[in-house]
């Protein structure tokens, strides 16, 4: 087996997963972000000018914070959380976003667009884009941008403008499809910022980098908190960049447990959930090869989420590779679980996670039992839930206005 | 690259022969009907079109604008498969073994039909074009290689030189030159740029290069024949045919072809 640590190959391949696979007006610019990439990771100037961002703009490094109440009321394994909610803007998502800004700005690119589901990503993107003064265009599902309104006002603050995408099923997909659309339009003066370890080579690699800070952080703290790495990770899955973000500095260390989290929806049996990990098969959508949601035809069929951020059929390569590969495991949990664990965490510890990271809480319930009482669990906080309180509010059947 | 010729190839030598220009019309299949689609093949080549080209609906087409990805939507309504459009082909066959098809669309679906794409020839299919891999990939490796099958290749105003010469390497039928940056529909035609990079690819190539992507009036087709072997037209017919998708009075589409088949002699 290759050194999990070493993909993508040049190809931009993780085993069989990823690649680039896009119109052929899309390769130039790839190959330009590739090489910018390559040339700047390792030159101390950009490393320096990123670190500087992260901790007086973002805030980092983000808390090991011990969950005692939690830890108690599951009486199994000391449960500790990564606080990414604690962020600038909310959630990890911004961990890459400040990255790509100075990607783009090193390329000299004018315009940033970007897609959002949960809202997040376009946050993000609106708000570095707002410090260096760029034009800002945010791509987001119709449907997602109902049920995440709060967060696209904050993106028109920021002075971006929101671009409401209702073709077909209306969710980030479709967002994605029309991002790639602008991008293929606007190829020379845009820089498109995709907000998960998805999509084309390089992209995938370049948004796990940016997001490992998040594992870095955690193997020091780690250390520093209770003297060795997690028995155990847990972070949620949709396309997957905060669990990669956390899970990639831990690869090569074997006795570290990964566990990635989707959403099963309405349940995994029902076929309306958004786990392809769990339940889909290997195809192309958006520029890469992955695991997929699709029908035997190859069409990508819908997916059911109540948090919009995983509302997606596809994942990012990489962690296909690790599902097959054995290091890392992915399990799925639903919707009335993530809404239980929801309320649970909340009353409890004081924090209200997003949706998003709910699965990751969810997954407890299942997994707490299997640890012992000096081991150590790690769940990456991956966003605070703010934005989602009109959507657990309408799930309890409580009205706000 | 190892690949038998096809008819493909025979309607371009004959083509050559008659110093013609190439007239090349796409239509979704399945939008509105496939028996829609049946006809209008026919209709196309009666109107004067050298080879036509069969959309393969996606969900997901990133590379078209709004409205063939509205055809693809519908198409996708009436449940069109890969499969149906093997056996529309086949149909299409009974009364026509001349004219060349090419199957285009993105890759998930001809993966996940890669079984059926290995005998797409017996049916009388000729030619492939997968809008969303790029030229120089090894389709050996990506388990969708048939030598009865042309692959066509896309090269757009942003390929690379090096790039140019390795797709023209790997091609067989001819090169479709994406004449502008954007998606399918598109307006920001620039011909004295479009005209360098042809002249360009033709340097690299003995193929015949056509060009599409933004064609829509029969000047458009004019001027672009004139710098190319011949050209594509898409986005405008799926629009009239979705415009006549309910009284199916498809005449008018067939005179435009018609129009634009004279406009590029």
């Amino acid at each position: 087996m290759d050194n999990l640590t070493d993909l993508p190959n040049s190809d931009g391949f993780f085993g069989e997963y990823g690649g680039k696979f896009v119109p052929e007006t899309l390769m130039h610019a790839l190959k330009e972000l590739d090489e910018t990439y390559a040339k700047l990771k390792n030159n101390p100037k950009f490393i320096e000018e990123i670190d500087q961002d992260l901790v007086q703009f973002v805030g980092r490094p983000s808390p090991l914070y011990f969950a005692k109440r939690l830890t108690d009321h599951y009486s199994g394994p000391q449960i500790w959380l990564k606080r990414e909610d604690l962020n600038h803007t909310g959630a990890h998502k911004i961990n890459n976003t400040v990255g790509q800004i100075l990607l783009a700005k090193a390329m000299g690119k004018k315009r940033i667009i970007a897609e959002t589901g949960a809202g997040q990503h376009g946050v993000a993107t609106a708000t570095v884009a707002a410090r260096l003064g760029l034009e800002c265009h945010i791509y987001m599902g119709a449907a997602d941008v109902k049920r995440q309104s709060l967060n696209v006002y904050r993106i028109k603050l920021l002075g971006a403008q929101v671009h409401a995408v209702d073709s077909g099923t209306a969710t980030l997909k479709d967002a994605l499809n029309e991002a790639m659309r602008d991008w293929v339009t606007n190829i020379e003066d845009t820089y498109y910022i995709i907000g998960s370890v998805t999509g084309p080579h390089p992209y995938p690699m370049i948004v796990r980098d940016f997001n490992a800070i998040v594992g870095r952080e955690l193997r020091k703290q780690s250390m520093e908190q209770f003297d060795q790495y997690p028995h155990a990770i847990v972070a949620c899955v949709g396309g997957g960049s905060n669990a990669m973000g956390i899970f990639y500095p831990f690869l090569e260390e074997s006795n570290v447990a990964l566990i990635g989290v989707e959403a099963a929806g309405s349940g995994l049996m029902s076929g309306k959930h958004a786990a392809p990990l769990n339940d889909g098969k290997p195809g192309i959508l958006h520029g890469a090869k992955s695991y997929l949601m699709q029908d035997k035809n190859g069409q990508v069929v819908d997916t059911h989420s109540i948090s919009a951020g995983l509302d997606y059929p596809g994942v990012g390569p990489e962690h296909s590779n690790l599902k097959d590969s054995g290091r890392a495991q992915y399990i799925a949990v639903d919707d009335d679980e993530v809404l239980s664990s929801f309320h649970l965490v909340t009353k409890l510890e004081g924090i209200m996670p997003a949706l998003e990271t709910a699965h990751a809480f969810a997954a407890l319930e299942h997994i707490a039992k299997n640890y012992k009482s000096n081991q150590h669990i790690v769940i990456n906080v991956s966003g605070r839930g703010d934005k989602d309180i009109n959507t657990v509010a309408t799930m309890d059947g409580i009205s706000l206005d | 690259m190892e690949y038998l010729l096809t008819r493909l190839d025979d309607r371009i030598l004959s083509l050559n022969k008659a110093k013609k220009k190439a007239l090349v019309a796409y239509l979704v299949a399945g939008d509105p009907s496939l028996d829609s689609t049946l006809e209008l093949m026919h209709g196309f080549v009666d109107a004067g079109v050298d080879f036509l080209e069969v959309g393969v609906p996606f969900t997901d087409p990133i590379a078209e604008g709004p409205i063939i990805q509205a055809a693809h939507d519908r198409a996708l309504k009436n449940n069109t498969s890969l499969s149906d459009i093997f056996q529309l082909v086949e149909k299409f066959r009974e009364k026509d073994p001349e004219t060349p098809i090419i199957l285009m669309g993105y890759m998930n679906t001809f993966l996940a039909n890669s079984q059926a794409l290995q005998e797409a020839h017996t049916s009388g299919t000729d030619a492939v074009l997968i809008v969303d891999i790029p030229g120089e990939s090894n389709l050996e490796k990506l388990g969708i290689k048939n030598k009865n099958l042309a692959f066509i290749s896309l090269i757009a105003p942003t390929t690379s030189e090096y790039r140019i010469s390795q797709i023209c390497n790997r091609s067989s039928g001819f090169i479709y030159y994406v004449t502008l940056r954007g998606v399918t529909g598109s307006s920001h035609l620039d011909i004295s740029e479009t005209e360098e990079n042809i002249n360009y690819i033709k340097s690299q190539t003995l193929l015949p290069v056509f060009a599409g992507f933004g064609i829509k009036t029969p000047d458009d087709a004019f001027n672009l024949s004139k710098i190319s072997d011949g050209i594509v037209i898409g986005s405008s017919l799926v629009e009239m045919i979705h415009q006549q998708s309910s009284k199916k009075e498809f005449k008018k589409i067939y005179n435009y072809l018609h129009e634009i088949s004279e406009a590029i002699k």
